[in-house]
């Protein structure tokens, strides 16, 4: 009875009973829908998905919010191909600068936010269109196509019906994980989104964990967008338009608090693993595609409002 | 720090100088600057054609920072005002295309709309108790969403002629007519914010809430109100660029209507209207406006680049939010003295 009570009250238990209902549902109905390509094709988007949503949960942790994680992305992501393609560099070398990019990122919004102590969505909003800019500006709105074919290879490799993507967003996963549960900074992350005067209190240093955390973000955004160019086989400048809804549904449906210090990775997993349903879903029946931002709107709503009714301030 | 304010009453030129860049009167100096350095530049800055489209791109941006401004009021802010433009411009599309209302009717449904659209944000941010942040952040998802599935993404570019005509009247000086559209709006909100009770209410509001609150004002419904006015100069956005651009069209304002959030965000924050709620200003808004549009048509005309204009807008917006922080401070510091 209370473990039932317990698992009941985690932020991830009603989500994983939704995912399983939803899933039989569909597998009964839809036969294609368990077909070894169908699976992969989910976990496919599955693995580019989480990576943003995690990108977006580590800046809702301390209690702030991210507007650029797909422009971040977009300019990771062409930076990579373009290095490539234009100065044929060699891959890992082209992986690091995409990371590079990463960091330089993130680490302009953390150390704006807390130097200025502007509200991190107007920065965001601005670096957003600095860095999507510069994408533009770099780019001219041409992709870049000529992708190293090693890297192609790998964009359509699969094990069965596990692309090999999933295995390097399976790691990161798994790292963020251990990160907030274990390590000293992720608790931090938390602490000072629960309580910001406390946690400084305490001796935590509040412009460092900010920093760190939009670096973080930075980092996972950019690795999202290079996994875009591998799964695209194009360094498309237009990677991260549309990043921005679902960065933030798939935590806010995990039981993030946008307030900040309380975030679930397993809930957020389960946030994106729901919305990749619902996409699949909608691809089977016929549906409209169009109709999931309709329902990621009504998605996110609800999950709010589960929230006030869960937890009433 | 506080000295040197002091001093800035007996004449000080330093806190002036904040003072200027801040201000209505430092972003006139500022675009007249810009103007005067174009126009000796580039000839075709001063063009007849080259005034009459930077007052019409003018006058649209104008109005969409009207539509976030009187949301920054309450302290709130809207994400959806894109979502909301397009939706209520393809209703009103639909009405003088398909439905083959008159010209008046269909804008009126296309105002009343999105009014209403706005009215929802505000009744749910009002209801679920949560930062308008996320209620619009669904809700834009929400609009286009619908928008897409309903209209299949297909433009409505048979319009009547009598409508695209409006927006290619040319007055004095080679200006849009619509600017005059814009600046009457501007005048309408000046009087409605300054001039009548709810106004008053609104601006007490967005300044402190619980104060607000314990003096008897309706906080919930001055939100509700601001969001609705949102909606409604979304829409009154949108019918303009539809116009300009003689269809109306799901994608005018670009994925989900992000496209609208820089120019929204830009010119009230240029125009020293603070984030955090309370205070207004409606010259503020227009002249921020003016200022990223000569920009902008400068930059283009100046050939420097159309592809690193985004990235300019992006650095300036950085810039006047980090001024409107210094002004904040400086404000706060006077008002402990």
């Amino acid at each position: 009875m209370t473990t039932a009570f317990k698992l009941l009250r985690t932020d991830w238990f009603g989500l994983l009973i939704a995912f399983l209902v939803g899933a039989a549902a569909l597998a009964a109905t839809q036969p294609s829908f368990l077909s070894t390509y169908n699976i992969y094709v989910m976990l496919t988007a599955f693995s580019l998905s989480v990576l943003v949503a995690l990108s977006q949960m580590v800046i809702v942790a301390v209690g702030q919010l991210n507007l650029s994680v797909g422009a971040i992305g977009g300019l990771a992501a062409i930076t990579f191909a373009g290095v490539m393609e234009v100065w044929g560099l060699p891959i890992p070398v082209a992986i690091l600068i995409g990371l590079a990019v990463g960091i330089a990122c993130g680490t302009l919004n953390g150390v704006v936010t807390h130097v200025t102590g502007l509200n991190a969505f107007v920065v965001t909003l601005a670096t957003l269109s600095i860095f999507k800019g510069t994408n533009i500006g770099i780019t001219e709105a041409q992709p870049f196509y000529n992708i190293p074919e090693a890297v192609k290879a790998f964009g359509n490799a699969r094990l069965g019906f596990i692309p090999y993507l999933l295995f390097i967003s399976g790691t990161i996963v798994a790292m963020v994980w251990i990160f907030m549960r274990r390590a000293v900074l992720g608790r931090q992350l938390l602490a000072v989104g629960g309580n910001r005067n406390a946690a400084e209190l305490s001796g935590i240093s509040i412009g460092r964990v900010i920093i760190a955390a939009h670096v973080i973000s930075g980092v996972l955004a950019a690795v999202a967008g290079m996994l875009a160019v591998v799964r695209l086989q194009l360094g498309q400048p237009t990677i991260g338009d549309d990043w921005l809804i679902i960065s933030f549904a798939a935590p806010v449906i995990g039981g993030a608090v946008l307030a900040g210090g309380h975030v679930s990775v397993a809930g957020t997993l389960l946030g994106v693993a729901i919305v990749m349903l619902i996409n699949n879903a909608l691809v089977l029946l016929n549906v409209d595609p169009f109709a999931v931002q309709l329902l990621l709107g009504a998605l996110i709503l609800a999950a709010v409002a589960l929230s006030r009714f869960r937890d009433p301030a | 720090m506080s000295v040197d304010v002091a001093k800035g009453k007996a004449g000080s030129a330093r806190p002036r100088l904040a003072l200027l860049a801040s201000n209505e009167a430092g972003l006139v100096l500022i675009t007249v600057g810009f103007v005067v350095l174009f126009a000796n530049l580039t000839p075709g800055f001063t063009s007849p054609f080259n005034i009459y489209a930077l007052t019409r791109v003018l006058a649209i941006d104008v109005v969409i920072g009207f539509s976030m401004m009187v949301v920054l009021v309450t302290g709130g802010l809207n994400l959806a005002v894109g979502a909301i433009g397009v939706c209520a411009v393809m209703l009103g599309g639909w009405a003088m295309q398909v439905a083959g209302l008159p010209i008046p009717v269909a804008a009126a449904l296309a105002l009343a709309f999105g009014a209403g659209l706005g009215a929802l944000n505000g009744i749910l941010t009002v209801v679920m108790r949560v930062h308008s942040f996320v209620v619009t952040l669904a809700t834009m998802s929400l609009f286009f969403g619908a928008m897409i599935v309903l209209t299949q993404a297909k433009a409505f570019n048979a319009l009547p002629a009598e409508f695209v005509s409006l927006a290619k009247l040319k007055t004095y000086f080679f200006a849009s007519s619509m600017l005059y559209l814009a600046v009457g709006i501007g005048v309408l909100l000046w009087w409605l914010f300054h001039h009548t009770l709810i106004g008053r209410q609104i601006l007490a509001a967005g300044a402190n809430p619980s104060a607000a609150r314990l003096s008897g004002v309706p906080v919930e419904r001055t939100i509700i109100v601001c969001h609705a006015l949102s909606g409604a100069l979304a829409s009154v956005a949108g019918l303009m660029l539809t116009a300009r651009n003689g269809a109306a069209l799901p994608s005018m304002a670009g994925q989900l209507g992000m496209d609208w959030l820089l120019p929204a965000f830009l010119a009230p924050v240029l125009g020293g209207t603070l984030l955090t709620g309370g205070t207004i200003s409606v010259a503020g808004t227009f002249l921020g406006a003016a200022m990223v549009t000569v920009l902008t048509n400068g930059l283009l005309q100046l050939q420097v680049g159309e592809f690193w204009v985004q990235a300019f807008l992006g650095i300036i917006l950085l810039i006047a939010v980090a001024l409107d922080r210094l002004r904040a401070h400086v404000m706060e510091r006077r008002r402990l003295r």
